[in-house]
This record gives C-alpha cells, sequence and structure tokens, in this order.
C-alpha cells in the first residue's frame, strides 16, 4: 500500500494520472482552451482547499517559549537581532546595492502603474471600435503612441529593471557574502541613466510623432548604456566578489539566473546600440541605413525588423530568466525539499539564455521573407520547449513529496508556474509559420505573450517581494490580504489572456462568427482588464500599510531558508555582514534535513557546529 | 577541494567532485581574492581585468552588428559605392600603431620603476592617441569638402559610422591614459601597475578594432 506524506500529494499524484488522461480524447481544436482553463480552474481549486489544512507551523520564527538550537546559533553570528526598519539605506544618491536596487523596483512600482493605466486606455480604445471592422483598431498616431509607451514601459522598466536590476542588485552582494557590489559608482550611474530614460521615454509619447520618435530612441539608447553597466558590474560582482567556500556550484540558483542575465544583457544591449545608432544616423544625419538608398535599387528587407528582433527575442530571456531563478528557489524553499536536479536547472537556463539569440526569424513569418527560413525558425523556435519542459520537471520534481508551504509567495511561484506553462504551450503553435503567418488575428499573439512574459514574470516580482520583504524593510506583508489579492488576479488573467487567445483564433477565421460576438468578445476583455486591473488596488493598500504600519518582522530568517542574506539583520546593516564575512560551506538547498528541531542547514554553518547540534 | 578562483570552479562542474569539503584555512573571510592570477596588486586589480574583459566583449558586439550589416549590404547591391580612403587615414594607423609600442615600452619602464621613463612614453601615447584623433577628424573634413556625406551613399554612410564610432571609443582610452598617467596612486587599491596593465588591453583592443575596419572599408570600396 503506498504510503503519502500527506493527502495534497496523494491529490496531485491522481492529478498527474487524470489531466493526460483528458486530453487524449479526441476533441475537436476549439475546445482546447476550454478544456485547459477548466483543468485549471480545477486544480487551483485544490491548492485552495490544501490552504485550509495547516501543516506544522515552522514558517516562522517559534514563539519565544519555542526556541530551537538553530535559532540560538542565529544570534551568534555578531549581528544585532533587532534592526529599526530602515527605509532606503543611505540617500537617494547612495550608491548602497541596498538603496541602488530599491530605487530600481520603486522606479518599476511607477512604471507598473502607469503601464496599467495605458493598458486600460488601450482596451477601452479596441473595443469603441466599429462593430463591422475586423481590422487593426484606431490607427491614429496617438492610439500607436499609448501602445508604445506601455509596451516600453512594461518590458524595459518593469520586466528587465525590476527582477535584474532591482532585485539583482538587493540580493546578489547578500546571497553570495559580498559587502558590496564590485564596481558601486557604477550601480548609481546605471540607475540614474535608467530614471532619466524612463522621463524621457515618457515624454515621448506626448511630443509629435517625428521629435517623439527620436526622444523614445534617445530613451532607448541611454536606457541600453544603463543596462550594460548594471550586467558589467553583477557579472564582475558574481566572479570575483564571492565569499570564501561559495564556489560556482554552491551558489544559490537566483544568483546564476542573474549572472546569465547579465551576460545576455551586455551582448543583446550593445547590438540594440548598434541599431539604434544607425537609426539616429538615419534620422539625423541623412544617411539611408534602413530606408532604399537613393543610388541602389536592391535594398535588404526589413533590416530593421531583423536587428530589432534579434535584441528582442533575446530580451523576454533577459526577462524571464531572473523569474525562474527567483520561482525556483522558492519552490525549494516553501517545498522543503532540495531542488531537482540543480546542475540540469542551471544548465536549462544557459539553454533558455542561448537559444534566444537564434529566433529572431520567428517573428517575421509575415514579413516577406525567404520562403525557406520558416524552415529554419520553426524549428530553432519550437525546440524553445526543451530548456522549458526541462525546467518544468524540476519544479515538479522539487515540489512532489514536499511538505508545501501555500504562504502568499508560494501561490504566487505556483501561479507563475501554470501561466508559464499554459501561456507557453500557445507558444508551440505560433512557433509555426502556417498559423502565425496570418491566419490568425494579433490577440492571440498578445494574449501568448502576456500570459508567459507579461503575468508570469509579474507574479515572479510579487512572489520574490512577498519573501524578501522582511529582509529589506523589516516588516511582513499581511498574507490574507496578499492571497486575496493572488486569487483575484490569477482568475483575471486567465479570463483575460485566454478570451484574449481565442479572439485571436476567431478573429480570422474564414467562418467567421458573427460580427456582434467578436464585438461582445472585445467588450468581455475590457470589462476584466478593468477588473483584474481595480484587484491591484489590494496588493498597493498591502504593500504600502505595511511598509509604513506593518507587523515588524525583526527576526532574521523567518522563513528558514539556508541562503546567506537570511543570516543577516532585517533589514541588513549597511556593510551587509557586520560580524565578519561569513563562510560558505555547502550548497544552497539543504533543505528537508532534520536538524535541531527544523528541517534545514544553512549554507554559513560550520562543520563544527553543525556537529553540535547533531 | 573548494577554491577561490573562477579556475578551480570550472574543474569542480567538471570533475563532479561532489562539493562539501572545508575551505582553505588561515585566511580570514571576507575577499575572496584567490591564486592564480597574473594581475599583480590583489584582486581589486583582477576585478578591473575582468570587468575590461566583458566591456571589450560588449564593443566588439557593437561593432560586429554594424559589420554585419555592412556585409550583408554590401553583398546585395550591385552598384556598391565605396569610398576612396584617404592617404591620411593611413599616417594616422602608423600613429596608432606606435602608440602602442610605446604603451608596451612604458608599462616595461614601469615594471623596472623607472619612474621617468615610464611618465615620459605614457605622455607620449597619450599624445599618438590625440595625434589620431586629430588626424581622423581632419581626414572626415577633407572628405566632406571633397562632397563625400553620410547621406551620399550607403559606402560612405557606414565609412562615417565607423570611423566616428571607433574614434569617439579611443577617446574613451585617451581619458583611461590621462587618469593612470596623472593620478597619484600612493594609497590606492589598485597598484599603477595593475591600472597600466588594465588600460594596455583597452589600448591594444582599439588598435586591433581600427586595423580590422581600415581592411574592411579598403576591401569593400
Amino acid at each position: 500500500m503506498r504510503q503519502w506524506r500527506n493527502w495534497q500529494t496523494h491529490q496531485l499524484e491522481g492529478l498527474a494520472v487524470a489531466i493526460p488522461w483528458r486530453f487524449e480524447s479526441s476533441l475537436p481544436h476549439q475546445a482546447f482552451s476550454n478544456a485547459f482553463v477548466i483543468s485549471h480552474l480545477f486544480f487551483s481549486l485544490l491548492l485552495a482547499t490544501a490552504h485550509f489544512q495547516r501543516a506544522p507551523d515552522v514558517s516562522y520564527v517559534p514563539q519565544a517559549a519555542v526556541v530551537t538550537a538553530m535559532n540560538q546559533l542565529d544570534n551568534q553570528f555578531g549581528d544585532e537581532a533587532a534592526g529599526r526598519p530602515r527605509g532606503a539605506f543611505g540617500g537617494i544618491l547612495s550608491s548602497d546595492h541596498k538603496s541602488v536596487g530599491l530605487r530600481f523596483l520603486w522606479l518599476a512600482q511607477l512604471s507598473v502603474v502607469t503601464g496599467m493605466a495605458l493598458s486600460l486606455f488601450m482596451r477601452v480604445q479596441l473595443s469603441r471600435q466599429a462593430a463591422g471592422s475586423l481590422t487593426a483598431p484606431s490607427t491614429s498616431e496617438g492610439y500607436a503612441a499609448i501602445t508604445l509607451l506601455h509596451g516600453s514601459l512594461m518590458v524595459f522598466f518593469v520586466l528587465t529593471a525590476a527582477p535584474q536590476c532591482g532585485f539583482g542588485f538587493f540580493l546578489v552582494p547578500l546571497q553570495i557574502g559580498a559587502r558590496e557590489m564590485a564596481f558601486p559608482l557604477l550601480s548609481g550611474i546605471s540607475f540614474w541613466m535608467t530614471a532619466a530614460s524612463l522621463v524621457g521615454i515618457t515624454v515621448s509619447a506626448f511630443l509629435a510623432p517625428l521629435a517623439g520618435s527620436t526622444l523614445w530612441l534617445l530613451g532607448v539608447v541611454c536606457f541600453s548604456g544603463g543596462m550594460i553597466l548594471a550586467a558589467l558590474n553583477l557579472s564582475v560582482t558574481v566572479l570575483e566578489q564571492r565569499a570564501r567556500g561559495m564556489t560556482l556550484p554552491r551558489l544559490p540558483i537566483t544568483v546564476w539566473a542573474w549572472f546569465i542575465t547579465a551576460i545576455l544583457s551586455l551582448l543583446i544591449f550593445s547590438v540594440l546600440t548598434a541599431s539604434s545608432v544607425l537609426l539616429f544616423s538615419d534620422r539625423l544625419a541623412g544617411t539611408h541605413f534602413f530606408g532604399v538608398a537613393a543610388q541602389s535599387s536592391v535594398s535588404v528587407m526589413s533590416i530593421w525588423q531583423r536587428w530589432f528582433w534579434f535584441f528582442a527575442q533575446a530580451e523576454v530571456y533577459v526577462a524571464m530568466l531572473p523569474c525562474f531563478g527567483i520561482v525556483t528557489h522558492l519552490l525549494s524553499i516553501y517545498s522543503r525539499r532540495p531542488l531537482w536536479n540543480e546542475r540540469l536547472a542551471v544548465l536549462a537556463l544557459c539553454a533558455a539564455g542561448l537559444f534566444g539569440f537564434c529566433i529572431w526569424g520567428e517573428h517575421m513569418f509575415a514579413s516577406g521573407l525567404n520562403p525557406y527560413t520558416p524552415l529554419v525558425f520553426a524549428m530553432l523556435a519550437s525546440s524553445l520547449g526543451a530548456p522549458s519542459a526541462l525546467l518544468l520537471i524540476c519544479w515538479f520534481g522539487t515540489l512532489w513529496g514536499g511538505a508545501i508551504r501555500l504562504t502568499t509567495a508560494m501561490l504566487f511561484s505556483l501561479g507563475f508556474v501554470s501561466l508559464f506553462l499554459s501561456g507557453g504551450l500557445s507558444g508551440i503553435f505560433l512557433a509555426r509559420r502556417e498559423l502565425a503567418g496570418g491566419s490568425t488575428g494579433d490577440a492571440l499573439v498578445t494574449g501568448h505573450f502576456h500570459l508567459v512574459m507579461g503575468v508570469a514574470a509579474t507574479f515572479a516580482i510579487l512572489a520574490a517581494l512577498f519573501f524578501w520583504f522582511p529582509k529589506m524593510f523589516g516588516r511582513r506583508l499581511n498574507e490574507t490580504l496578499g492571497k486575496l489579492h493572488f486569487w483575484l488576479t490569477f482568475a483575471g488573467v486567465y479570463l483575460l489572456f485566454m478570451s484574449m487567445h481565442w479572439l485571436g483564433l476567431v478573429d480570422r477565421a474564414s467562418n467567421v462568427t458573427s460580427v456582434a460576438a467578436i464585438h461582445g468578445l472585445r467588450t468581455f476583455l475590457t470589462v476584466v482588464a478593468l477588473a483584474t486591473v481595480a484587484a491591484q488596488v489590494l496588493f498597493f493598500v498591502n504593500f504600502f500599510w505595511s511598509l509604513l504600519r506593518g507587523e515588524p518582522c525583526h527576526a532574521k530568517n523567518p522563513w528558514r531558508a539556508t541562503t546567506l542574506e537570511w543570516s543577516v539583520a532585517s533589514p541588513p546593516p549597511g556593510e551587509n555582514f557586520r560580524g565578519g564575512v561569513p563562510v560558505v560551506f555547502r550548497g544552497a538547498y539543504e533543505l528537508g534535513v532534520p536538524l535541531a528541531g527544523e528541517d534545514f542547514v544553512p549554507q554559513h554553518l560550520a562543520p563544527e557546529e553543525l556537529a553540535k547540534l547533531r | 577541494m573548494p577554491g577561490t578562483s573562477v579556475l578551480d570552479d570550472i574543474e569542480l562542474i567538471i570533475e563532479d567532485i561532489g562539493g562539501g569539503g572545508k575551505p582553505p584555512a588561515g585566511r580570514e573571510g571576507g575577499d575572496s581574492g584567490g591564486g592564480g592570477r597574473r594581475v599583480p596588486g590583489g584582486s581589486s586589480a583582477r576585478k578591473y581585468a575582468i570587468a575590461i574583459a566583458l566591456g571589450m566583449v560588449a564593443i566588439l558586439v557593437f561593432f560586429m552588428a554594424m559589420v554585419a550589416a555592412f556585409l550583408v549590404l554590401r553583398m546585395k547591391n550591385p552598384q556598391w559605392k565605396g569610398v576612396p580612403l584617404p592617404a591620411l587615414l593611413w599616417f594616422n594607423t602608423i600613429v596608432l600603431l606606435s602608440s602602442s609600442g610605446t604603451l608596451e615600452a612604458a608599462r616595461k619602464r614601469l615594471g623596472a620603476t623607472n619612474e621617468r621613463g615610464f611618465k615620459n612614453l605614457w605622455l607620449l601615447t597619450t599624445a599618438l592617441g590625440m595625434t589620431f584623433v586629430l588626424g581622423q577628424i581632419l581626414a572626415w573634413r577633407q572628405l566632406v569638402s571633397a562632397g563625400v556625406y553620410g547621406s551620399v551613399s550607403q559606402g560612405a554612410a557606414f565609412f562615417y559610422v565607423f570611423t566616428v564610432a571607433h574614434a569617439v571609443h579611443l577617446l574613451g582610452g585617451i581619458c583611461a591614459l590621462l587618469y593612470v598617467g596623472c593620478r597619484k596612486f600612493g594609497a590606492a587599491t589598485v597598484t599603477r601597475v595593475a591600472a597600466a596593465e588594465v588600460t594596455s588591453y583597452y589600448w591594444h583592443f582599439m588598435d586591433a578594432l581600427w586595423v580590422f575596419l581600415l581592411a574592411l572599408l579598403y576591401l569593400g570600396k
């Protein structure tokens, strides 16, 4: 008779049998997305019921009466346990990496609020489009400017700045045992270049088209410069500033992800800068790199598109890799199990980054390329499924048999897995030229990338925020409000973007469903978008209230995690490790190991101390 | 055996030793330092060397993106009109190559703690670098006065973009030369020897890049 650790694991195993069975039935193609939504809702409801069963409470530092030997050891590392919660770790011009990281996060928060407002504006415009027209909506330049601004803000300042620069700058030195980044001056410079580019790009949306797009380009170049400097800083820090004993195999997977992303950013932002320089030259100096040159009757088709997509496809991996790292890390910690095949996960991260350089043509199926190019690009784009599948296997392998603790951070991490899986599946179809080349509407692509990139990455950012909030601010975010926010957002984004997939499928179908139905669908999308954005108010209330009046959490290691940042006070002192930088003795995922009344072994616990605790 | 240099870690990954083990005893925590580095002056010097290596990779990718566009457009266009290279460019090349030579001579003097010799040769290198940039400006003016603007043809446009981009990066190198030449290194965390070595990497890279670009423009016209 098989034994399961708990009834949740028993249920998960049942689902692993039930879901494939469901899909093996021969349902027509159109029912695909319905079945997916339903089974996902079912799965999520199941997890929700799991929440109501309280597992043994070792997630927070036990109350005074029950102090484990591990807690006593926590206080021996020369750090005061009660740091007063501080805001900025120094002034706004400080080059302390924690201050810079937080500044990037504030910048990202400002951008996400603006971006969401813009998206609502776009949705209202789209649903007000005349019921009879199936072509692209309002083609006014104003609408195009708003779309460009929404995209730029979200992709550059939220998806690139927050996971990589925001959390990366704050956590990399702490997790590798360094006092500071390799080049503190560069940290500050990269932030201010990013801030300047935010101002430039935002202003550009309000200028006349020619001046506006030149200013936008200038903003992008400024952003690229900032990102190149940040990437340089992060890479050198990871290579050179590690504490004694922190070998590369012992790095937490979050640091691996930030490091790989830094190398990628270095490469792709150089390419973007090169193409922007040429475009600037065309706009300001009268050259003809991209237009048809006066003297030549032959020009290379879509050259700007090729360059832009070479950058942009790799850019989505720059946005996603830190999120993969964060989610993998959190899944391990909240299921109290070591990562399943850690080295494979790191290799999958590298592969995802590498593949991203090879598939720019997948965005150009409708641009009139050589008809044989889709053979290559479709194959390469589909092969991206390989590292993604490896990561999914790693995540499920980590969760399997774990004592899953459904805190808000864990819910967001699981939500990420769900969104990445379902959004990624539509990517398999989009990688094929027949679908992407014109037989489906734009809404299918929009739905796909919003699920995988927009919302999934946002869930990862939120998970990271809930997880590291005690460390950053010495307070705790409200879990109830957080969970409510999660469920509303989870339901909302699925309703919104899965319906968008559907819209994309029927939009250009030859036996088109009634025009009124499509109009109705568009209106539905707008209503859901409004509701989902409204639900985000819960998060902002939670965030600001907790920041100002939240329950103080001065425990060094409330989540009982193993990495080095949990060995310092919350929030960390200026020089990070007050009593001396710790020495590292083991990898980052020694979880589920019974020791001194707890179930983890911190990275910095010396063998002598370990022997004493056993 | 967990080492603290990157090379040891690569061995660890390849040989699958399996992690764990004691870190080397007898050194205080904090610095990752590490034996086996070639740059003298401590681990902070090594981080500058790595930083400049990564910077050179980024700059190389920047130029190679433009070179790729140049090659594709050149091959596809049967009526390509290249730019006749002014003779001044060959003189500038010699100036730049000799500046690399004087740079190495200066570093040798520094290694032999010949302070005065180092200063003189370093100054000479900086002067040669500035001469190169001035020479480039003169060459551009020659071409402009002959009516070859960037807007005339793609060949001309690429010529200007390549040479201007290179000159801008070289100016950065000149700033580095001035910094190393003028700064007092007494209490610095990096020695002058290390700083000079890191600067030399960048300068020789700029040199080699120029030779490559010149060859490309010459053969591609």
